[in-house]
């Protein structure tokens, strides 16, 4: 409580700072080219030296109060006869604290009670201690610019410094996530991999994670039917659909269409890819997965499920046409126009140019379009939670109930089970795939692009 | 082929068929487009015929409930604009600034490739691998609270950040360089150069892409269920610590629902998110025209 008030006190105070200087630094100013900087360049740089070393003690003396607070009250006569057992004294501790923090608090051990007011009494003192020690930094801070605000002080140079120093760690930080993605699905895979054996893993064909029948749990993590459930919804009958209607889309739009209605097709396409997945998920639920079950019992499948590869990936494939479209669009427009221009004089049909000149010209740039789209399937989550189906089958029966590693990842994590269970690990591990998988399709995609926009520059 | 007749039945006979393949192809990438839109219009019209007759004040205030008839969507859209809230005060900041030091400050080296590279991957990561990132960074290393806005708007930003980087760069590039030159040469800094003059005429394209990567993240529902914002929340939430949930996560729950008069909900509550998209899209677009500038 009172570390937030020295927050709001350290902010007044840069206020306040930001203020003094500049009118201070106004007053230097003695006519045309009298001063390096400007005044409120002098009021910045003040109220950065009150602000930033400031913050970092607080920010520093909050992560480490809690351990001295403890420190404290353990010294404390009250804490003599505290039971020895670490788990005990934990619980008896946290109760403690917030028993500080709430009088009104629930208590079960009376030892608790004893240590509130060592508690209180530590707070308030560290706390005591911690606003003191920001408040004089931050007031170490302004007085140590507060002196350097002269007619000749560089102050500009030294806040675009700062400034510099922010933009800095706002691109650092992509790098970052990407390093703690890396990270924490290697380490927490890894502590998969030590129960269960990634050969297992990678080549066995039996997945049933929520036994723990058999004298080896390797067997029961086999992935490879999530794997092929992936492929086939996500990379094939998804692509069946996608494909062919989005590159004729791409075709009729960029070849055949007026100006008039590319302008109203085009923004008509892209809300196909902006309606959310769950949408799809529930129209193929709701909607597709109805129709292709009696569909299949008409044609005389035996006890055809309502979650069948077919819904999943058909309704997959509608939300990915505008994207293969428009990577087809920019593939086709990268063609240079005097290609298609010379074979259209040699008296070819527009089909024909397109058929013959256009489309081999373009085929590296399309065939990147897909690989992203197929790295776009391949994670979609909601589509084949709602409608795919939990059975880890191996087979090429699109009207089967299929899984994928997205739908597994999902199950795996929702419910109530600890946190370090091979089944629970096992997400993590699929996890690891599916990013690897992505990341591959993704780095040869854009490189075939690069190439491919170079040769016809 | 020099004597070639032109008149020759064989040949009109062959144009006839170039001619009659070209019209069927010209007719099949018709076809193609208006499958493709009938998709949309089936989408559009089955969620209309089935939720419209839900849309009314009482499911518009309400929060969830086990009674499908006075479920309502307040709750969800509450916890959605706390989550956009934070998504949107962590990403759009960090976007931009970044955007800016990547096109305008960055030195030529080996280190910078990397963080172009990695913002390019991340904007392709499947969205559910975000999920597995906020669950182990920031619920089991730094105990955040489960389903809580906080945590969901951390996990979006994190989502979000490398869309408005690409788009904000785009928009930067877009900016002439004669503008820069004539900062220079009445004086200004670099850094005067780029906050005065550079970012206020990207700014609408910043804004647009922002928009774009808000919607997606609006939208967005497997990162969410890996954080746990699956509960059944019956009171909206009142701040980012307390359990929530959102819109396409309420779609999800009562989608599973088996009692059938949840179908209406469950439409209903696709139309209040499409709503809110297509305003987000339309807002996007406008500003995109408004202020386009064609240098």
């Amino acid at each position: 409580m009172i570390l937030t008030a020295v927050l709001l006190a350290v902010i007044g105070l840069g206020l306040v700072g930001w203020f003094a200087a500049r009118g201070r630094a106004r007053l230097l100013y003695s006519g045309r080219g009298s001063m390096h900087s400007m005044p409120s360049y002098h009021a910045w740089h003040v109220a950065l030296w009150i602000l930033v070393p400031a913050l970092l003690v607080w920010g520093l003396w909050q992560a480490v109060m809690p351990g001295l607070v403890e420190g404290a009250v353990f010294a404390s006569p009250a804490a003599a006869h505290l039971p020895t057992d670490p788990f005990q004294l934990g619980a008896i501790v946290s109760e403690a604290r917030n028993l500080a923090a709430d009088p009104s608090a629930a208590s079960f051990n009376p030892e608790a009670e004893a240590l509130v007011e060592p508690f209180r009494a530590a707070q308030t003192r560290f706390g005591l201690m911690g606003a003191a020690l920001v408040l004089v930094v931050a007031f170490a801070g302004g007085a140590f610019a507060f002196t350097r605000v002269k007619a000749r002080f560089r102050a500009r140079t030294q806040v675009e410094r700062a400034v510099l120093a922010l933009l800095l760690i706002a691109s650092l930080s992509a790098v970052l996530t990407t390093f703690g993605i890396v990270a924490s699905l290697v380490f927490e895979a890894g502590l998969f991999f030590k129960d269960v054996s990634p050969i297992a893993f990678l080549t066995g064909t039996h997945w049933s994670p929520a036994s723990t029948a058999g004298d080896n749990i390797s067997n029961n993590f086999g992935a490879v039917p999530l794997f092929w459930g992936t492929i086939y919804i996500g990379a094939i009958i998804a692509m069946v659909v996608a494909i062919p209607l989005g590159l004729m889309s791409a075709i009729y739009l960029t070849q055949y269409a007026t100006r008039d209605v590319r302008k109203w097709v085009k923004p008509l396409l892209e809300i196909l890819a902006g309606i959310p997945t769950v949408v799809y998920g529930y129209f193929a639920a709701l909607t597709v997965a109805p129709v292709i079950r009696d569909f299949a019992a008409s044609v005389g499948m035996p006890n055809p499920s309502t979650e069948s590869a077919l819904a999943a990936g058909l309704v997959m494939g509608v939300m990915i046409i505008p994207f293969v479209s428009s990577m087809a669009d920019d593939a086709l427009a990268a063609v240079p126009r005097a290609m298609s221009d010379g074979s259209l004089a040699l008296g070819a049909t527009r089909s024909e140019t397109i058929k013959r000149v256009l489309l081999p010209a373009a085929l590296p740039g399309i065939v990147a379009g897909v690989m992203l789209a197929i790295s776009r399937a391949i994670g979609e989550t909601m589509i084949v939670v709602m409608a795919a189906g939990a059975a880890a089958n191996l087979s090429a029966n699109p009207f089967a109930s299929m899984t994928t590693v997205t739908y597994q990842i999902v199950q795996m994590l929702t419910g109530d089970q600890e946190f370090n269970s091979p089944k629970t690990l096992s997400a993590f591990a699929l996890g690891l795939v599916l990013f690897i998988v992505t990341l591959i399709l993704n780095i040869v995609a854009l490189r075939v692009v690069k190439r491919f926009r170079e040769a016809y520059e | 082929m020099s004597n070639l007749d032109w008149n020759s039945p064989s040949v009109s006979k062959r144009l006839v068929k170039r001619h009659a393949a070209e019209r069927r192809f010209k007719w099949i990438g018709f076809g193609a487009i208006v499958l493709s839109l009938s998709f949309l219009a089936l989408l559009l019209v089955i969620m209309l015929k089935n939720g419209l007759a839900g849309l009314d004040y009482r499911f518009l205030t309400g929060a969830d409930s086990t009674d499908p008839t006075v479920a309502g969507v307040w709750g969800a859209t509450k916890g959605s604009l706390l989550t956009m809230g934070v998504t949107l005060l962590l990403s759009f900041p960090m976007g931009v600034l970044a955007a800016i030091y990547l096109e305008e400050f960055a030195p030529r080296a080996r280190w910078i490739e990397w963080v172009e590279v990695s913002i390019n991957n991340l904007a392709a990561v499947p969205s559910i691998i975000f999920g597995l990132l906020g669950l182990a960074v920031f619920i089991n290393t730094l105990g955040m609270p489960r389903s809580s806005p906080l945590v969901g708007g951390l996990t979006l930003a994190l989502m979000t950040m490398p869309v408005i980087v690409i788009s904000g760069r785009n928009a930067i590039k877009a900016v002439p360089p004669s503008i820069r030159e004539a900062a220079y040469g009445v004086g200004a800094s670099k850094v005067q150069t780029t906050f005065h003059h550079v970012l206020p005429l990207a700014l609408p394209g910043i804004l647009t892409g922002t928009i774009i990567g808000m919607a997606r993240a609006l939208g967005e529902t497997a990162p969410l269920l890996m954080i746990g914002m699956r509960a059944f929340i019956a009171t909206p939430p009142d701040g980012l610590n307390s359990p929530s949930s959102v819109l396409p996560m309420q779609i999800f729950l009562w989608s599973d629902e088996i009692d059938k008069a949840f179908v209406q909900n469950t439409s209903a509550a696709i139309i209040v998110l499409l709503v809110f998209l297509l305003t987000m899209n339309g807002i996007a677009i406008y500003l995109r025209n408004k202020f386009e500038v064609r240098w």
